[in-house]
């Protein structure tokens, strides 16, 4: 009992988001979705509440919340939607949100390309197979969801798991006790250099995220990686254009 | 400037993942299936640019862009497979090829749990091997 009371800022939204997935699954019976809308804003504002202190930058801080919670809410409108194409549109949103989170985190590359590569190429092209194949909007099968009782338990219990370890870790800033900080995570050496082709790094950390330092670390630090990606990507477009016509009609 | 907190990141990206985690265990639509598990890219990747903000190098980003490869590379054999499946059974749902595990194991049809198998083999409790490969060609008999 003590044990729950004092961990109840990680408890409370763990249940409430918990009973708010659970309620709002699609089901053969009538969902109650004005009760697990409920229970979804009342476990995103504890969580905010709990979880997400500010830093002290309103405006930073006023737009980490905005991003975040239209992340967390469109992923979760996304699962329990039963309509599949408005399935993917929840996705892009939740894709455009963690751009914006991508922008936070001063990768405004990163957020472009994940925008033009996810909404402008993936969603499409699902959408594309969901229109050809759905014609009639939401089918059978979408109305039942496989477990979900034991789905949503198990994935709960891993996501309180995480947060009680990240907890318990008391962050980098040194507010945990002298224990726990022996899972600090270490900065690399400045002198480590991946392969030959490594220069330098840049001492200035005003300049993370531009393309200059993304470049230069992409092409010589992680050069051979970058050949292994290119390599995966033909094989891939081999593989799918191997998988996907139909021989027996004579299309390849 | 200051950065938002680290731990926040690291937090939305776990509910990310786990939100991914369920629906990729819950839906039965394949393509729902396979945007699931986009939604549990989009937890690492926010991760990896949180630490790559702290920590002050580029490597996080760098690691981002090759997720950002394979996620590519997946979406497109996924789109693949997935046609392949619906022009053979012309339906999306998963449950439908519940049906390629091996032979004497039960067929998962949905529902609940998934049905037992009948134990009217006498022989059930003993350990057994599981046929593999094709059955032979029965000979040709001269008539």
């Amino acid at each position: 009992m003590k044990w729950i009371m004092e961990n109840g800022t990680v408890l409370i939204p763990l249940v409430l988001g918990w009973l708010a997935v659970w309620l709002l699954l699609p089901r053969e019976k009538a969902r109650s979705r004005v009760l697990g809308s409920l229970f979804a804003l009342g476990a995103l504002l504890a969580l905010q509440v709990a979880l997400l202190p500010p830093a002290g930058n309103f405006v930073r801080d006023a737009m980490f919340y905005l991003f975040s919670s239209a992340a967390i809410l469109s992923g979760g409108l996304m699962i329990t939607d039963r309509n599949p194409v408005f399935a993917a549109l929840w996705f892009a949103l939740s894709t455009l949100a963690v751009c914006g989170l991508f922008l936070l985190n001063s990768a405004p590359f990163l957020s472009a390309a994940t925008i033009i590569v996810y909404a402008g190429a993936i969603i499409v092209t699902f959408l594309f197979v969901i229109m050809l194949a759905q014609q009639s909007g939401a089918a059978n099968y979408d109305h039942r969801p496989v477990q979900p009782m034991m789905a949503s338990v198990l994935s709960f219990v891993l996501l309180g798991a995480l947060l009680f370890a990240l907890q318990e870790w008391g962050g980098i800033d040194g507010k945990a006790s002298d224990e726990a900080q022996t899972g600090q995570f270490v900065a690399l050496d400045a002198k480590t250099n991946a392969n030959l082709f490594s220069q330098p790094p840049n001492s200035n950390k005003t300049e993370i995220g531009s393309m200059r330092v993304l470049g230069r670390s992409l092409f010589s630090d992680y050069l051979y990686v970058v050949e292994l990606a290119g390599t995966v990507l033909l094989i891939a477009t081999i593989g799918a254009i191997a998988i996907a016509p139909r021989r027996s009609q004579g299309t390849l | 400037m200051t950065s938002t907190a680290l731990e926040s990141q690291l937090v939305v990206g776990a509910i990310l993942f786990a939100l991914g985690m369920i629906g990729f265990l819950t839906r039965r639509n394949l393509i729902l299936i396979v945007l699931s598990t986009e939604l549990m890219l989009h937890g690492v990747s926010l991760n990896l640019t949180a630490f790559g903000r702290y920590h002050g190098n580029p490597q996080g980003q760098v690691f981002t862009i090759f997720v950002l490869t394979i996620a590519a590379c997946e979406a497109g054999l996924a789109l693949s497979l997935i046609l392949t499946l619906y022009q053979r059974r012309k339906s999306l749902d998963v449950f439908l090829w519940g049906n390629l595990g091996e032979d004497d194991l039960p067929v998962f049809s949905g529902g609940g749990l998934p049905p037992q198998p009948k134990s009217a083999d006498p022989n059930a409790g003993l350990p057994h091997l599981t046929p593999a490969g094709s059955a032979p060609a029965t000979p040709v008999t001269k008539t």
